[in-house]
């Protein structure tokens, strides 16, 4: 075994990431001390219901539970890591502990990217940050949203029905970056059809004014508002392991097993991972699963694991459309229609890259994503 | 050990499909089927990996 036994080990999150590797070093066959270290006070949840059914006022405040860790190790909530000795291996934490570990996950996913320091800029990365958006939007506060990306736009929709006024401000065309122009303009329309203003600009910056803080654009345009989200990014949280020289560019580059070395494996939005088009973070709910799977493994198992081979499961509730994506987004051109056809009803489409890499979506139309993967793979 | 689903959470997503292909599938109309709820322990840890994938938290094991 590469690095002597396994006695220990340290899993730093306790997000899906974090929590999957438990699951995963248990059921590869680790029954030694497990630790897993939350930052956040809560179990771990699933962050991609957040900004979807936590929002709506359904007064459904559960969509985003997860049932509990199954690991049977020893969760410490609350408490973050703030240092890595790779020379001594031990996790240090702001309580003053110390934990020795035989192998390490890292696994303290990103935050939210953020365009000041001022208070009133709101963004929607953790639980507490949902729960307390949904309680203001109970106050039917008008609200501007920062960021054209599928999770501002989530933001702006559950906002909008939740009886606000919103106006989102988006760098180009909302999801364009994201989905491409086929798509985005499908979202787009069905968001201006339920009343949502949208403000392009090439950028945007949150000053400060008397009594809180407004949105001010490339042309000099001043947006105020009582309630201010912006929603432009995620930053991998990667600080606390700053002075051991395991962190490139903001973020921890692994092998296609997970693996920084060895006895150190970086899961979630915090990996950097080889995939077909170069070295990718995928901060996405399946990666993140899909990851710590494969590393666990790697962890416990060494050189005899299998490597990753991860193709990206993307969803999205918003403005009344669900969309259900298996493949690299965004899409040039238009889609083929399996079934349905455009206008925005229920569609099963498909695109191939110029690479001859293919994409299957669905447009409000249930579908497994097992058949949905396969219909990505079949030329159209 | 039994699996459970929350019916009216399940989304269809079936990722719990790709990860337990042997206890459980969507249909036609994308609606999940149990096709063993009751599970040994042979197949515990595949009845726990398609319970932590699903995003909506629609299955549990009883």
């Amino acid at each position: 075994m590469i690095g002597g036994s396994i006695d220990r080990v340290v899993v730093v999150g306790n997000g899906i990431a974090g929590l999957t590797a438990a699951d995963t070093l248990r059921e590869a066959g680790f029954d030694g001390e497990l630790t897993v270290v939350g930052g956040e006070p809560h179990p771990a949840y699933s962050r991609p219901a957040l900004s979807k059914a936590l929002l709506l006022d359904s007064g459904d405040l559960s969509s985003h539970e997860l049932p509990p860790a199954g690991h049977g190790g020893t969760q410490l909530l609350g408490v973050r890591a703030t240092g890595l000795r790779l020379d001594r291996r031990l996790v240090i934490l702001d309580d003053g502990t110390a934990l020795p570990y035989d192998r390490v996950v890292l696994a303290t996913g990103s935050r939210a990217r953020r365009l000041s320091d001022l208070p009133e800029e709101l963004t929607l990365r953790g639980l507490d940050d949902a729960l307390s958006l949904r309680s203001r939007l109970a106050g039917r506060p008008p609200v501007v949203v920062v960021g054209g990306g599928p999770l501002g736009m989530e933001i702006a929709s559950g906002c909008l029905a939740a009886g606000c006024r919103v106006t989102l401000v988006s760098q180009g065309v909302p999801l364009i970056l994201q989905f491409g122009p086929y798509l985005a303009g499908v979202f787009v329309k069905a968001a201006l059809d339920l009343g949502l203003t949208i403000v392009q600009t090439g950028s945007a910056r949150i000053e400060q004014r008397e009594g809180g803080a407004r949105v001010v654009l490339d042309d000099g345009a001043v947006l105020e508002a009582e309630t201010l989200v912006s929603a432009v990014g995620d930053v991998p949280d990667t600080e606390w392991l700053a002075d051991t020289g395991l962190v490139a560019r903001g973020a921890i580059h692994v092998d296609s097993c997970g693996l920084v070395r060895p006895d150190i494996a970086a899961v979630g939005d915090l990996a950097a991972f080889p995939t077909p088009y170069g070295r990718r973070r995928i901060p996405l709910w399946s990666s993140a699963i899909e990851q710590a799977k494969v590393a666990a493994t790697a962890l416990v198992r060494g050189e005899d694991a299998p490597p990753l081979r991860f193709q990206p499961y993307f969803w999205t509730e918003q403005f009344g459309l669900s969309l259900k994506a298996v493949g690299r987004l965004p899409l040039q051109g238009e889609p083929t229609y399996v079934d349905g056809g455009p206008g925005g009803g229920p569609a099963l489409m498909r695109w191939s890259h110029e690479d001859g890499s293919g994409v299957a979506a669905a447009l409000n139309y249930r579908i497994a994503i097992p058949r949905l993967r396969r219909m990505s793979r079949t030329a159209a | 050990m039994k699996i459970v689903l929350d019916r009216p959470r399940c989304e269809g997503h079936g990722l719990c499909e790709e990860a337990a292909p042997q206890l459980m599938h969507l249909d036609d109309e994308g609606e999940l089927v149990l096709d063993r709820e009751e599970v040994g322990e042979a197949d515990a840890a595949l009845a726990h990996a398609a319970v932590r994938m699903c995003p909506v938290a629609a299955l549990r094991v009883a």
